[in-house]
């Protein structure tokens, strides 16, 4: 998403755009340079040619001047005096022209300079001759032969460096010819080649354009269908959306919010001050609270007030917003309305109903507590007064006063040990008690000591994993232990030394989805298995209930109470407790405290 | 012989602000004794021997007023005249047993019945009859009760772990060391640890 | 032990406690001289008399009206010249964190109050011989704890 996004943005586009744009331009520069290069090189070709073209002329020129100047002293005929001249003439203007046309190469410059001396000399003979011509004497024959000798070798010369002109002339006009060759191969392939970019770049422009336009129509398309969507799902739902650009200060609504206000839509002009008309008074500061947020330290949050329709209605309104930054880079507080009237006046009575409900279990506990300590009292002295008779007054008694007494005495007892459990029941409750991170490690050790006594008379083993440090209610984990224990030695197998192993794991809710009713959590699982007595499983789970027991009081004493303590304290600590068994081979109980 | 006693004493000088210094003191009562009853004695011009610790020879006759005087002066630094032969007795037992009890020699606990008659020269049997005629406690228990005033001593130190403080009392485990402890006072080690600790703290903060 | 008068002293408002306390005593092979106050503040008015005899051990009930138990506790505590006298607390049972509470403030013990004579004979003579130990073998007084 993140390359698309890149992708998507002006900034590339405006790149890819330069791009194009400087590589076409740069193309085509080098197209035109290589045009006028290729103009350049067939000029050269031109002018290769019209050198070796004037040479070659130069040369017939000079030979017509040797023809007739061979015939003239043959014929001594004027007209080929004339011709001559007129040869003469012509080798010249050949010459300057030659001259202007080397002009870009010195080596031929100085070809020409050894040519035009060369003329010369051949010229000077001439003149010699033409002397010897005007004349009338006879030449001496030796003399003219020597010159026409001299001549002729002249001449050779004169075509020999014609010819090496020539060559040279040819050496460079095969090399232009070359690069002739060479560009105009080349020049359709460069001319292809900046075709095809540009064909590329204009295909590119247009699918980038039309897939713009789609994904344009698209969003529009899903825009309408949410505006309508959102219209009818403010109506059903109560809420209203509403915009506030704040950098230019301007509120917009949903066509919902005036109807949460009890009005129709657009009865106003949207802005704070005017939606601030509707606020309940004492609400105001709250709304004004937000402004600042959002304004200066953009912000936002979560607020609540109520707002009072034309009615006179009292609407509870919950207000969330959210700060978005869009494409150009202004900042809107996008939000929503919520009117959670209904659910506030439900929760509120919700909240009274709990209040009260907790102010009764405090009366109830402390009317728990003071009972059971009260209760004590009088008894501990009926139960002393009794043993005062026994020791002082029992002589006056008689037998079944004595008998009547030990009956007293007994039920006294009973009522003590009931006072005392119920005594330590109401006080495992959760109110003002401090949880701490304690090792349950230690809490365990504790618990052993304050049994040391029990441990040792029945000469019990227990065994222990490393349990793990949970935040807990020290004490009352510390007597969760204690029962335990204390329950399995005393319900141990007669003649069997107790054997308690405590095991200590991590499971999740899931695993005892009957138990646990949370879901998605885990709990450390700690267990406690002895061998004891155990009992049927019909029982499991009354065994946990206030005063319930399985055995005679003359059996196995006891209250009833202890496993029901048990459970108090597991659940104070928002966790579950259990028990298995199997009647005469042990029982297992199992504590589950949730791990945070 | 000494007697070494932990006390805590905490001195606040009052031109350090908010410092507060903690010594832990050992007392050579012996010495310190020793040094009242030299100053005692010589501010009644008696001329003494002292023949050993808590035995004194006067020379001279006094008077009854003087020896009065001298029983009151010596009773304001809480040191009494023992009166009767088997008082003198049963301290020296006392002594004896405190002395094995927090020396870092390990006695069995079989032994300490002959370790005692030897160190006072008299059979076992007549020794533990005096003792508990005298205080009405048994040397037993006596034993007992100073075993667990080392221990408190050694938790107060908080140097050492229960079980440490259990193997260097000679407690065959540490369950037979809480066991008695708890006998002893009704509180585990580890509560009376919890105690100390919180009865510290609050001070501190009453002190702060 | 058998020459000094052990003094006791009680404070409670019950009269049927205070009768039991002072009928254990006559009963205990002890020499001890017993005197017992009704309430907190009879309590205090005597400790603080400037020659006031004060006892060797203070049994001190919690539960009285006015000024309860745990008040006198704290307020002898701080006063240097009663400090120094050996506190137990005599009280109806009370739970494990309310006993190390009031050792905390600073009480040498803690009697639950026992439901039979006997054991209250015993209980009371062990916490006065245990407080002699202290008293006469040079042992801190500070480390003096007992939960019975």
């Amino acid at each position: 998403m993140n390359i698309n996004s890149i992708f998507n943005k002006s900034i590339l586009l405006k790149c890819i755009f330069a791009g194009s744009l400087f590589i076409l331009i740069f193309i085509s520069t080098f197209l035109y340079k290589h045009s006028q290069s290729l103009v350049d090189t067939s000029k050269l070709l031109v002018h290769s040619h019209r050198v070796n073209l004037e040479l070659e002329q130069l040369n017939s020129f000079l030979k017509d001047a040797e023809i007739n100047q061979t015939s003239y002293f043959v014929s001594r005929d004027t007209v080929f005096l004339t011709a001559f001249n007129d040869s003469r003439k012509r080798v010249s203007e050949s010459i300057s022209t030659l001259q202007v046309l080397t002009q870009d190469n010195l080596k031929q410059q100085n070809n020409l300079d050894s040519l035009i001396r060369l003329i010369k000399i051949r010229y000077n003979i001439l003149f010699e001759n033409s002397i010897n011509l005007n004349d009338s004497v006879q030449v001496s024959g030796k003399r003219f032969n020597q010159s026409l000798l001299e001549g002729k070798q002249v001449m050779q010369a004169i075509r020999n460096q014609i010819n090496d002109m020539i060559q040279l002339e040819n050496i460079y006009l095969l090399e232009r010819q070359e690069r002739y060759e060479h560009e105009t191969f080349l020049t359709p392939m460069y001319s292809l080649l900046l075709l095809l970019f540009s064909l590329v770049v204009f295909v590119f422009s247009y699918y980038k354009i039309n897939k713009d336009f789609e994904s344009l129509k698209k969003s529009n398309h899903i825009l309408k269908i949410a505006t309508e969507s959102m219209r009818h799902a403010e109506e059903i739902g109560g809420f209203s959306s509403w915009q506030w650009d704040l950098g230019s200060n301007t509120l917009t609504f949903s066509d919902n919010q005036y109807r949460l206000l009890g009005l129709e839509p657009n009865a106003f002009a949207p802005s704070i001050q005017s939606f601030a008309e509707f606020v309940h008074p004492e609400d105001k500061h709250i709304l004004l609270n937000g402004e600042n947020l959002a304004l200066h330290e953009h912000t936002s949050s979560v607020a609540f007030f109520r707002v009072i329709r034309k009615d006179g209605n009292i609407r509870y309104l919950k207000s969330m917003g959210k700060i978005l930054t869009d494409a150009a880079g202004n900042k809107i507080l996008i939000g929503i309305n919520n009117d959670i009237t209904e659910e506030y006046l439900i929760s509120k009575a919700l909240e009274d109903r709990n209040k009260e409900l907790e102010k009764s279990n405090k009366e109830l506990a402390s009317f728990n507590h003071v009972a059971s300590h009260d209760l004590q009292e009088p008894l501990r002295k009926i139960q002393t007064f009794i043993s005062r008779i026994n020791e002082k007054e029992i002589h006056t008694l008689s037998e079944q006063g004595k008998d009547y007494l030990q009956r007293i005495q007994v039920s006294a007892k009973r009522m003590r040990v009931l006072i005392d459990d119920l005594l330590l029941f109401s006080r495992t409750n959760k109110v003002e008690k401090i949880f701490e991170l304690t090792s349950l490690d230690h809490l365990l050790e504790q618990a052993m000591q304050e049994l040391t006594q029990q441990i040792e008379e029945t000469r019990a083993e227990i065994s222990s994993d490393q349990l793990p440090i949970v935040e807990v209610i020290p004490f009352q984990i510390q007597q969760l232990f204690i029962n335990l224990i204390a329950n399995s030695l005393k319900y141990c197998k007669p003649g069997v030394t107790p054997v308690i192993a405590i095991k200590s794991t991590i499971v999740d809710s899931a695993e005892y989805s009957n138990l646990i009713k949370e879901k998605n959590r885990k709990y450390y699982k700690i267990s406690l298995t002895d061998n004891g007595l155990g009992f049927e499983k019909q029982y499991e789970e009354a065994i946990f209930t206030l005063f319930y027991r399985l055995h005679n009081n003359s059996d196995y004493p006891g209250t009833g109470i202890g496993l029901a303590i048990c459970k108090k304290i597991v659940e104070n600590h928002e966790g579950y407790i259990n028990a298995e068994s199997e009647p005469g081979i042990g029982t297992t109980f199992s504590i589950f405290l949730p791990v945070k | 012989m000494v007697h070494a006693a932990a006390i805590l004493l905490y001195i606040s000088p009052k031109n350090i602000i908010f410092r507060q210094m903690k010594l832990y003191l050992k007392f050579d009562i012996n010495a310190v004794c020793r040094k009242v009853l030299q100053e005692q004695l010589e501010s009644l011009n008696l001329n003494y021997s002292i023949l050993g610790f808590g035995e004194v020879e006067i020379n001279n006759d006094p008077n009854s007023e003087t020896i009065k005087a001298l029983y009151q002066q010596l009773n304001e630094y809480g040191v009494s005249v023992v009166e009767s032969h088997k008082s003198v007795l049963v301290q020296k037992i006392k002594d004896a047993i405190v002395e094995m009890v927090y020396s870092d020699e390990k006695l069995s606990n079989a032994k300490t019945s002959a370790y005692l008659a030897d160190k006072i020269g008299q059979s076992y049997g007549y020794i533990s009859n005096l003792f508990s005629d005298v205080t009405y406690t048994s040397i037993a228990n006596f034993i007992i009760l100073q075993k667990v005033e080392r221990a408190k001593q050694l938790i107060l130190t908080n140097e050492l772990t229960i079980t440490e403080i259990a193997w260097k009392l000679n407690y065959s485990s540490v369950a037979h060391f809480s066991n008695q402890f708890k006998s002893a006072t009704g509180l585990t080690p580890s509560a009376f640890q919890r105690i100390i600790d919180k009865r510290k703290n609050a001070h501190l903060n009453k002190r702060a | 032990m058998q020459n000094e008068i052990i003094r006791v002293m009680l404070a409670d408002d019950d009269e049927d406690d205070r009768l039991f306390f002072t009928e254990a005593f006559q009963e205990i092979k002890i020499k001890t001289t017993v005197t017992t106050l009704n309430n907190g503040i009879e309590l205090m008015n005597y400790l603080n008399k400037e020659d006031a005899v004060l006892p060797h051990v203070l049994f001190l009930d919690l539960n009285m009206p006015g000024k309860t138990g745990l008040d006198c506790l704290r307020e002898i505590k701080s006063i240097d010249r009663l400090k120094n006298i050996a506190i137990a607390i005599y009280s109806t049972s009370a739970s494990d964190e309310d006993i190390e509470d009031t050792f905390v403030e600073g009480a040498n013990v803690y009697i639950k109050k026992p439901h039979e004579f006997s054991t209250l004979k015993n209980v009371l003579s062990d916490v006065i011989t245990l407080n002699w130990q202290y008293h006469t073998s040079g042992l801190n007084r500070d480390n003096f704890l007992l939960s019975i």
